[in-house]
Order: structure tokens, then C-alpha cells, then sequence
């Protein structure tokens, strides 16, 4: 019987369930891919991306977006980018591959900055966006922005102390016992040098050989006296090496009470600036107060610098290695999906070229037509072979005064990667902002802005530049919620006097350890009012924490500063006598031995030996 | 409850069918792709085309898929971790690297840990599932099939429309 294998009735119906499945994804797949876009976008930026509509153009292999919004992460009421129309040129022969290369994007009705209707969702969740923002979020609480302290010093009375708040007494307390444990480790290992016996045999064998005559002795006395001398003085240098391997030990140790003693005097300082934070005592140093004013705003700008350069370190990564991603979310385990880029083929992603219309109206002098441009931004820079780059000039200038210049260059080609970008905004209008710790609020009004950040190897090496400048500067005063006092209202003078304002804030180091400063006109002027006017009141007070610190200190610190030194000096001396005990009958057995040598044979110049 | 009655109902139906018991088996053995590996993938729409247009048993198939589900989400991390392996071996990096190249087969998601080691589990357990579902029809047919077909139970779920449909892709 011949075995039927293929079942023809059914290719008919196989036929029309493909069919319905052409026409699911035909009525169904520009919702999905919208819904999808916006997932993949959101998940991708750390930060919601609305799409308002999605048309899929097979025949153009093209994808156009309306209405996009992209949420600014740090300000969840705000968009970072705001675009009316969005087209994407895909390359058919990359989507077959399924990698997302789009030749040609143009966007048009762009806008910055403007505020959302409902603020988007905080970024949460496990991805890696969300991560960034956590870690970049952590990254800038490490700056400690000073609190500007402007209480009157007439307020100032009495200093309460309590001990066990100095950390100089608890670390004295510490090297206490760790000179006492010291002391004991270094007597252990006086004792387990047991020279004694060593030096007495050598000194009774050297007195004995000092009687003998070699020509009584005879070939095989003397040779036996020798032997006994050779042996002793290996004993000699056993235990020379023994005392040298203390030495060692005893001079690590004492570095080690030395550096102790050295974080008591740092202790003492942090005392003084804890004692000091108590009065509350105004401060007129300019770096503090340029810190204390503008620190935070400024931190704000190098932190979402530092975020978006932290995404490219991530999405685009140099060489051309398999990298592993997570899986795609479903009801089974995600797994990891592996990549695996080939030279001279198409990336996952790459951005060839984009092009940004955009235009701002009205009457401000920034007003006019811009285009920007965005070249090569792909997920494999290896195989793309070119940095990133985006500008971003106005196309038509209508104001010679007022300007926009943004450039940035993302090069990952190799694992040397470095990040930098600058954005120049002249004759803009510049956000006012709170000043912490007075009832003042800061409008720079049209100005001038810079922000340059550069970012190497992966953030081993960090340089960052914030500046603003206006000439028009207003302050409006709050002083409804509380009255000021004197100091607080010679500040408000000063400041609400000057219509000038130039701030420069500096980043520098690298990710793990950045150093950060800021300066101002503003302090300058607030330090040398207050300098002049509480200078000497201030410096009264801060001479009374120092008096009262160092009584508190100075009985815990003072004796355990003598124990160190005794431990110390005991020790080396200590040690320099055993050595030069066992130099001298060294020295002592070393002149017996040539004696004997030379009177086995007179006149005859013996080799030397090596011991 | 309602999956499970129609586990039933299928399981029934397949183990009374005119199939013989190699179609049945057969039907499993392509069956049980669908349940091992993640539904969604280009590779289970082969294997779907194959079950409606090889002359196996197609309830065998649905049988497969359904009993073969939760062993696969069970067996999720022994996948990944094959998959895993045959993805990160030096040796055949060149193979994954030009099919990761090659028009359409990215679209299988082979580069998938749980995607490429279900379907390389299935491939290597197809033929044990085929001999093992192949000698259990056979068994139950032989005893316990026969008492089954005289029930009341039996009556009913062949009594019902969806066996009609059922019927049209009966081997």
C-alpha cells in the first residue's frame, strides 16, 4: 500500500489562515508598532516617548511619526523635544536582516523645553536607563553643596560641646590601643630574637681562638678552628638578618603611628569646621558662597550631561565583539539574545544621516529659521568606521546679536572612547532660579549660556565648563514668609544692587572621583560686604571653637602623642643596638680568622672566600 | 478548568482517531515544537505548516503542544543555558555570525538563549518523543481503548460539533 505523506485538502486552508494572518497584521500593525515604538523608545532613553500617530509607507520603505514627545527625565512636567512630524527613510536590505538602519530622517515643527500636559512617569524599573538615572542621581549627591549660613554673630553665646561628638578623641582612643598593641608586638619580637646565646658563644669562641696559636694548633686544629669560626659567624648573620626583618617591621609600624598621629591633626580640623557648623557662623568665603548659590543648578546641568554620555557608553559600544542583551519580554524566560556585528554589514541601528528643521518665532532676538543636523549615530561605531556627530546653527540669521552653536562628537570606534559636547546659546533668555538660603529669586533675563562636557575612556577622565553671563539681571525678593535679619538683609542689598551676573562652574577628574568648584561675581561681592561688616566678629567666634575644641582635645590627645613617640624611638634604638651588638663580635670573629688563615701560611695570600 | 477539558477531549479524540499510532506520534513529536520552544518564532509557523500539510495527525499535534507547554516553561533555565553555550562557543561564532547577516533568519530569533536551545532540545528529543508516543498508543489501544470507546464519555465528546471540524484534518 502506497503511504500518503503530503495532505493536499489541506493547503487550502493552511492558504486562508495566512491569509487572515496577513490581514491581522495589516489592520493591526501600525497600532503595534506604535505602541511598540513607543515601549522600545521609553525603555531605550530612560524617559516616556509619546507618539501621537504612526503610518507605516511600505512602498517608500519609510515610517512617518506625528506628534512626538520625548520627556525630559529630570523635569517630569517638561519635554526635552517636542516634534510635529518625524519621517524615517528605512533601507529595505537591513530591515530583512531585521536591523533598523534609517538612511534619511527629517523633522520638522521642533520644538524645546515646552510643558507637558501630564507629567510622564518617573523612570523605574530594572532596565538599564533607569539604572543610569539612579546611579547619575547618586553621582551628584556626592557634591557636597555648602548651606549658606547667614545667622547675625550677636546670636552667637554659647558653645555646647559634647566630647564623644569629636571624632579627634575617638581617634586618639584608637591609637591608644593601637600604639599599646605596638608597643607589645615589637617587645614579642625583641624577645623571639633571642640573640643572648648567639653572641655569647661567639664572644667566648672569639676570646678562646684570641689564646690559641695557629703553628701549636696544627693543619687540622687550625682547619677545625676555622670550620667553628665559619659556623658561628653564619649564626651571626642568621640573626643580623632576623633583627634586619624587624627593623623592617618596626619602621612599618611606626610609619604606621606616625600617619595616626598626622589624622589626629586632621581629626582636630574637622572638629573645629563640626564646632564651627553648630555657631551657624555666617561664612564670607567666596568659594562657599559661589558654591553655596549656585551649586546645586549647576550640578543639574552636568548631570544630565553626564547621563545621556553614560547612555552612549552603554547603547553605543566600541569593537566588535558578540554582546549579549536581555531577551524580549514575554509570558516564558527572556534569555539574553547575542549580537553578532560583522565588518563591511549594516549595524543593529544607525542613523545615517538626520536632518532638523526647526524655527523660533516671535520677537526674541534668537528668533529665526535653524537646522540641525545628526550624522552616523549607530549601535555598532566600529562598523559605521566615523564618530557621531550633531550640530546644530541657525540657518537664516535674523539678529546679529543672538546665536545658538550646539556641536557634540561621540567617538567609540575604539575602546579609547571619548564623548564631548558644547552647546552656546547667546542672546537667549536665560531661567531664573531660587538662591538657596535667601528669600531671593534670580531672573538673568537675556544672556548668555555655555555648557561644554567631555567625557573619556568611559568616564576615567571627566571635563566639564557651565557658564552664564547677563547684564540684565533682576531679583525679585520674597519677603513675605519671614523677616530677615541684619546679616540676611546686607546680602539682599548687595545682591539686589548688582545687575551683572556671571557664574562659571568647573567639572573635572573622572566618574568615581570628580572634583567640582564654582565661582560668581555675586559671591565676590556678598564675601567682601560680609568680610568687611562681621569679619572680626566671625573671627572672635571662630577663635573661641578652636579654644573650646582644643580643651576638650588636647588632655586625650596630647598624652597618647608621647606614648607614640616613646613606642617609636624605643624601638629603632632598641634595634640599632642589637645590631651593632652583633657588628662588633662579628667584626671581633671576622680579624680571628684572618689571623688563623694567614698563619697557616705565612706570606701566602690566601683566596678570598665567600661566606 | 476549561483547558484542562479540552486536554481531555483532545487527548481522547487523538488516541481514538483512525490515525495509526506512528501518525499520532509523528503529529506529538511536531507538536511538542510548539510547546518547548517560545510560540512566538518564526520556526513554529514552519512546524505548523508541516502538522496541517504532513498527513500526521494533526489532534496528535495539538496534544503535543498542550502536554508539552509546561514542560517547556519548567525546562526555561536548561535552555538558557544550552542556548547560551552554543551562542558563546568560539567554534561556531562564525556560523551565528553569518546567519545574524543573512536575510530572514534573524527574524527566527535564533539568536535567542531560550529560542535556540528549546528548539535544539526539541530537535534532539523529537525522535525519542516519536518512538515513546508511538508504543504508549499502541499500548492503550491495545488496552485500555476499547472499554473507553463503549463509555458514556467517550460518546459525548465525539457527539459534539467540534469533532466534526476535528474530523476534516483526521488522518
Amino acid at each position: 500500500m502506497k503511504v500518503k505523506i503530503f495532505r493536499w485538502k489541506a493547503i487550502g486552508p493552511l492558504l486562508l489562515l495566512f491569509l487572515f494572518l496577513v490581514l491581522l497584521v495589516w489592520v493591526f500593525a501600525e497600532p503595534v508598532a506604535r505602541q511598540t515604538t513607543e515601549e522600545a523608545s521609553s525603555e531605550l532613553l530612560g524617559t516616556q516617548v509619546d507618539v501621537g500617530k504612526l503610518d507605516l509607507i511600505p512602498r517608500q520603505a519609510s515610517v512617518d511619526l506625528r506628534a512626538l514627545q520625548i520627556a525630559d527625565p529630570f523635569v517630569l512636567t517638561r519635554n526635552l523635544l517636542e516634534a510635529d512630524e518625524i519621517r524615517l527613510k528605512l533601507n529595505p536590505a537591513a530591515l530583512a536582516e531585521k536591523k533598523l538602519v534609517i538612511e534619511r530622517l527629517t523633522l520638522r515643527g521642533m520644538r524645546f523645553g515646552t510643558a507637558r500636559k501630564t507629567p510622564a512617569r518617573p523612570p523605574s524599573g530594572k532596565g538599564f536607563a533607569p539604572q543610569v538615572y539612579r546611579s547619575v542621581e547618586q553621582w551628584s549627591n556626592q557634591f557636597k553643596v555648602p548651606l549658606l549660613s547667614l545667622t547675625p554673630v550677636d546670636t552667637i553665646r554659647q558653645l555646647v560641646l559634647d566630647p564623644t561628638q569629636l571624632t579627634t578623641i575617638r581617634e586618639a582612643q584608637s591609637l591608644l590601643a593601637r600604639t599599646d598593641s605596638a608597643r607589645k608586638g615589637l617587645e614579642q619580637g625583641f624577645q623571639q630574637l633571642n640573640l643572648g646565646p648567639t653572641i655569647d658563644s661567639a664572644r667566648a669562641m672569639a676570646q678562646k681562638l684570641s689564646a690559641s696559636d695557629p703553628k701549636q694548633l696544627g693543619l687540622d686544629g687550625t682547619r677545625q678552628a676555622i670550620q667553628s669560626v665559619q659556623g658561628t659567624l653564619k649564626e651571626i648573620r642568621d640573626a643580623k638578618k632576623r633583627v634586619e626583618a624587624l627593623e623592617r617591621k618596626a619602621r612599618t609600624t611606626v610609619q604606621s603611628l606616625g600617619q595616626g598621629v598626622q589624622s589626629l591633626d586632621q581629626a582636630r580640623q574637622k572638629d573645629f569646621a563640626f564646632a564651627k557648623s553648630l555657631l551657624r557662623l555666617p561664612t564670607f568665603s567666596a568659594p562657599e558662597i559661589g558654591s553655596a548659590l549656585f551649586g546645586k543648578v549647576s550640578i543639574d546641568r552636568f548631570k544630565q550631561a553626564a547621563y545621556w554620555a553614560e547612555l552612549a557608553q552603554q547603547y553605543m559600544p566600541p569593537g566588535l565583539l558578540p554582546r549579549p542583551t536581555p531577551g524580549p519580554k514575554r509570558l516564558r524566560s527572556a534569555g539574553e539574545t547575542i549580537e553578532f556585528p560583522k565588518a563591511k554589514e549594516f549595524p543593529r541601528f544607525l542613523l545615517q544621516e538626520g536632518q532638523l528643521d526647526f524655527s523660533i518665532g516671535g520677537a526674541s532676538p534668537i528668533q529665526g529659521a535653524y537646522t540641525a543636523t545628526v550624522e552616523g549615530l549607530t549601535s555598532t561605531p566600529a562598523l559605521y568606521g566615523r564618530p557621531a556627530t550633531i550640530t546644530a546653527t541657525r540657518r537664516a540669521a535674523s539678529s546679529a546679536i543672538a546665536s545658538i552653536d550646539v556641536g557634540a562628537v561621540i567617538d567609540h570606534l575604539t575602546a579609547r572612547t571619548h564623548d564631548s559636547a558644547s552647546a552656546r546659546l547667546q542672546g537667549v533668555k536665560l531661567p531664573s532660579f531660587d538662591l538657596p538660603g535667601l528669600p531671593l529669586r534670580l531672573d538673568p533675563g537675556t544672556g548668555s549660556s555655555s555648557l561644554t562636557f567631555s567625557m573619556k575612556n568611559g568616564g576615567a577622565q571627566l571635563l566639564g565648563r557651565w557658564a552664564i553671563g547677563s547684564k540684565q539681571v533682576s531679583w525679585l525678593a520674597d519677603t513675605s514668609s519671614r523677616t530677615l535679619n541684619e546679616i540676611e538683609r546686607l546680602v539682599v542689598r548687595v545682591v539686589s544692587g548688582l545687575n551683572d551676573l556671571q557664574v562659571v562652574a568647573e567639572l573635572s577628574g573622572s566618574m568615581a572621583s570628580p572634583s567640582f568648584s564654582v565661582s560668581s561675581n555675586l559671591d565676590k561681592a556678598i564675601a567682601r560686604q560680609l568680610q568687611a561688616v562681621v569679619g572680626e566678629e566671625v573671627a572672635k567666634a571662630e577663635k573661641m571653637v578652636r579654644a573650646k575644641v582644643d580643651s576638650l582635645v588636647a588632655d586625650k590627645v596630647e598624652p597618647v602623642k608621647r606614648q607614640v613617640a616613646t613606642v617609636q624611638s624605643q624601638a629603632m634604638q632598641r634595634i640599632q643596638v642589637e645590631k651593632q651588638r652583633l657588628d662588633a663580635v662579628e667584626k671581633q670573629l671576622n680579624a680571628e680568622l684572618e689571623r688563623l688563615t694567614r698563619g697557616l701560611a705565612p706570606g701566602i695570600e690566601l683566596p678570598k672566600i665567600k661566606l | 478548568m476549561l483547558a484542562l477539558l479540552k486536554l481531555i477531549q483532545s487527548l481522547i479524540k487523538t488516541l481514538h482517531s483512525a490515525g495509526t499510532p506512528g501518525q499520532v506520534a509523528a503529529g506529538m513529536a511536531l507538536g511538542s515544537a510548539l510547546g518547548l520552544t517560545p510560540i512566538l518564532s518564526l520556526h513554529n509557523l514552519v512546524i505548523f505548516s508541516l502538522l496541517v500539510l504532513l498527513n500526521v495527525s494533526f489532534g496528535g499535534g495539538m496534544l503535543g503542544w498542550m502536554l508539552f507547554v509546561p514542560i517547556g516553561f519548567l525546562l526555561d533555565p536548561v535552555f538558557d543555558k544550552i542556548g547560551l553555550s552554543l551562542l558563546t562557543a568560539s567554534s561556531l561564532r562564525p556560523l551565528w555570525t553569518g546567519w545574524t547577516n543573512t536575510p530572514i533568519l534573524p527574524f527566527t530569533n535564533f539568536n535567542n538563549t531560550i529560542v535556540l536551545g528549546s528548539f535544539v532540545s526539541w530537535a534532539v528529543l523529537a525522535i525519542p518523543i516519536f518512538f515513546a508516543a508511538r508504543y504508549a498508543v499502541t499500548r492503550y489501544r491495545a488496552t485500555l481503548g476499547e472499554r473507553v470507546r463503549q463509555s458514556r464519555f467517550y460518546k459525548a465528546i465525539t457527539a459534539s460539533q467540534v469533532y466534526n471540524v476535528y474530523k476534516m484534518f483526521r488522518p
